[in-house]
């Protein structure tokens, strides 16, 4: 952490991230993939020469298979959210494990904000709460789920922060408690049936918009604000940080209520998608979502990472698990194959690194 | 709901009382939809019973802890014990963890189920009957749709780890192998994990490959709601589809009652229910109990759906 090729955000000169920039090879390794697909959907006898990214049976205008390109994304969009907290979590050298649990409680409370009376013309069969609450303004349902998250992750920051609670510990116990608010909130039972407004939040390629927005706002915030230095500053050098005047503790608890904040949306925008809450929902999200920021040359021991990286790190989730669909093959080899991938990220990375240094 | 979940577990605590009879009960997992829907059905059930006092605790999914729990429950003295097993082929090591003390299985069929001491029953429907119901539905459907000649589509599994899960799967197979539904073709299978957002997803992959499809067969209801959902968003129109699921719950209703949803088959929550606690009772009291209790599955479509929509 010594080395001077860690500090980035402006606070050193990398002279090698310039010329060469991590994301970079990762987009080659996401062009590497989906080459190896095309050609096993071409020389793999029962894939019958189909193509994985473009369009050999004339369905769409343009040369790609349109619906391909937009599930890949679709369904890394909503961990992608939470990835995007968890990326500036692991920059201040921190981890947020609860953020999966977090998803699942997130979706069971702003959903029982937003349920409608009637469906199909017959009174709601799962409603949670009397009438009062159904039927609400979407800001309201939305404005509870984030206020909760918010909590939830001054509550993780100030943990770590002023009780020096190291962050796998604090937000591991945070782990149980969000699911067992999930549980605790119900009964278990599922929370179903949104009004229109609240479904309209993850319906169709929402999921893609709300990620993609959140990904260029966060790239700006953590490229040219105070906000955004600070994080790396924190990371590379927490004591240095300190030093030069960075009110150390209130900016982690800033950065977890962030990070709280955006597993909450996913929780939102999850449970809209689906049209229902359920208190299982989210289960290894908050891994996945660090895979993403892995995968995207995120360093766990801080300072190092950047919010492009880990929105290709998804990519990357993205192609494999659409990939592997696409090649048919069998679900048990594809949690298998995507570890391996992980891990090789990782090795990858580590390696370039040494070699650099 | 959670009045009554809170109720329940103070009662379990203070519950003191020299006659009350004291029945503890370990769930394979909490969050589960329709293990929530027999939960519920027992605490209300339980409560209906003078004397009763009636604890539950969520073993998620874990065999090891579950087995604990069972220890736990017999160091703390309860009259018997209810059990919904988290891995059916570990029956023997539960069986023994409950020494003298009267256990109940509930929903789930451990592998020791012909070899039960007297002390001990089996409560619940035959997991075999459920998603042959289902993918045999299916299969006439579409028989009398005209597609007898050749019929393709996919598959969803819940975990690859349950019981449940490779059971149903397994009968859609035993179906597809029978003459009268040789036609059908199973194009893929992948897990879904029993959940609608992984359903959502997967089916959405299926459709880019644009490969036509005539039927969906799902392990469970929300398995099948996320495929329907999807291929709503991508503008199919859900007459050219047949859907089946299995579990009938008020959400998989709802969506059948829209005419989206085809075929699913109930399964008897309170009758599982009520007849695991009603069958932990007679233990207690040392009367004789039928190792084996069957509570059937019916099937589910639109003609009949108005029966069910008040049970699960």
């Amino acid at each position: 952490m010594a080395d001077t090729s860690h500090g980035t955000g402006g606070l050193t000169f990398d002279n090698s991230k310039r010329s060469w920039p991590n994301e970079l090879n990762i987009l080659l390794a996401l062009v590497i993939i989906i080459i190896v697909f095309e050609i096993i959907g071409q020389t793999a006898p029962y894939m019958r020469g189909q193509s994985f990214l473009f369009d050999t049976k004339d369905r769409f205008d343009s040369i790609f298979n349109e619906a391909r390109l937009q599930i890949i994304i679709l369904q890394v969009a909503i961990i992608g959210i939470i990835a995007l907290g968890v990326t500036q979590v692991i920059i201040t050298a921190g981890i947020d494990l609860s953020s999966g649990p977090l998803v699942a409680a997130t979706a069971m409370v702003a959903m029982s904000f937003g349920q409608t009376e009637l469906v199909n013309g017959q009174p709601n069969p799962k409603a949670l709460f009397g009438p009062w609450a159904m039927d609400l303004p979407v800001m309201i349902p939305v404005v509870v789920g984030l206020a909760f998250g918010a909590c939830i992750g001054a509550i993780n920051g100030t943990f770590i922060a002023y009780l020096r609670i190291p962050p796998f510990i604090a937000t591991l116990g945070m782990f149980l408690i969000c699911r067992g608010i999930a549980l605790w909130w119900s009964g278990g039972n599922p929370i179903s049936f949104p009004t229109e407004q609240f479904a309209f939040i993850g319906s169709g390629m929402m999921p893609v918009v709300w990620f993609i927005v959140l990904a260029i706002i966060f790239q700006i915030i953590m490229s040219y604000t105070v906000y955004g230095k600070h994080t790396y500053a924190i990371g590379s050098n927490e004591e240095a940080a300190r030093m030069s005047g960075i009110n150390v503790k209130r900016h982690k608890v800033m950065v977890y209520m962030i990070a709280s904040m955006l597993a909450a949306f996913a929780g939102i925008v999850l449970s809209s998608k689906a049209s229902t809450a359920q208190a299982g929902m989210g289960e290894f999200y908050e891994l996945f979502a660090i895979a993403m920021a892995v995968i995207g040359g995120i360093s766990l021991q801080g300072g190092r990472g950047s919010i492009i990286g880990t929105v290709l790190g998804a990519m990357v989730l993205g192609v494999i698990r659409s990939g592997f669909t696409y090649i048919k093959l069998d679900g048990s080899y594809q949690l298998m194959a995507m570890g391996c991938i992980i891990i090789a990220a990782v090795v990858l990375d580590q390696y370039r690194q040494r070699n650099r240094a | 709901m959670k009045n009554t979940l809170i109720g329940a577990s103070l009662v379990a605590l203070t519950a003191t009382g020299a006659m009350a009879q004291e029945i503890g009960a370990t769930f394979s997992r909490f969050d589960d939809n329709w293990l929530t829907v027999l939960r519920t059905g027992m605490v209300e059930y339980a409560g209906t019973i003078d004397g009763l006092s009636y604890q539950q605790v969520d073993a998620s999914d874990d065999l090891a802890k579950q087995i604990d729990q069972v220890k736990d429950f017999v160091a703390n003295g309860v009259d018997a014990i209810i059990v919904n097993i988290v891995d059916t082929s570990a029956g023997a090591a539960v069986s023994a963890a409950a020494g003298n003390v009267p256990l109940v299985y509930v929903n789930r069929e451990p592998d020791n189920v012909n070899e039960l001491p007297p002390t001990q029953a089996f409560v619940a429907s035959n997991e075999i009957e459920s998603g042959t119901l289902s993918a045999f539905e299916i299969c006439k459907n579409l028989r009398a749709e005209g597609k007898g000649n050749g019929a393709r589509g996919y598959l969803m599994n819940g975990q690859l780890s349950n019981q449940a899960a490779v059971q149903r799967s397994k009968d859609v197979y035993d179906v597809i192998g029978m003459d009268m539904c040789n036609f059908m073709e199973i194009i893929d299978e992948q897990p879904a994990n029993w959940s609608r957002d992984e359903a959502q997803d997967l089916m959405t992959n299926w459709m880019s490959s644009g490969e036509p499809f005539d039927f969906v067969l799902a392990n469970n209801d929300e398995m099948a709601i996320g495929a329907i959902q999807a291929m709503k968003a991508a503008g199919m129109d859900m007459a050219d589809v047949q859907v089946g699921g299995v579990d009938a719950s008020q959400d998989a209703l709802v969506v059948m009652a829209a005419g989206d949803y085809d075929v699913t088959v109930f399964q008897d929550s309170v009758g599982q229910g009520t007849g695991s606690i009603d069958a932990a009772l007679k233990l207690i009291a040392g009367e004789d109990v039928d190792s084996k209790v069957y509570i059937p599955f019916v099937l589910v479509t639109p003609d009949n759906m108005n029966d069910f929509l008040e049970k699960n």
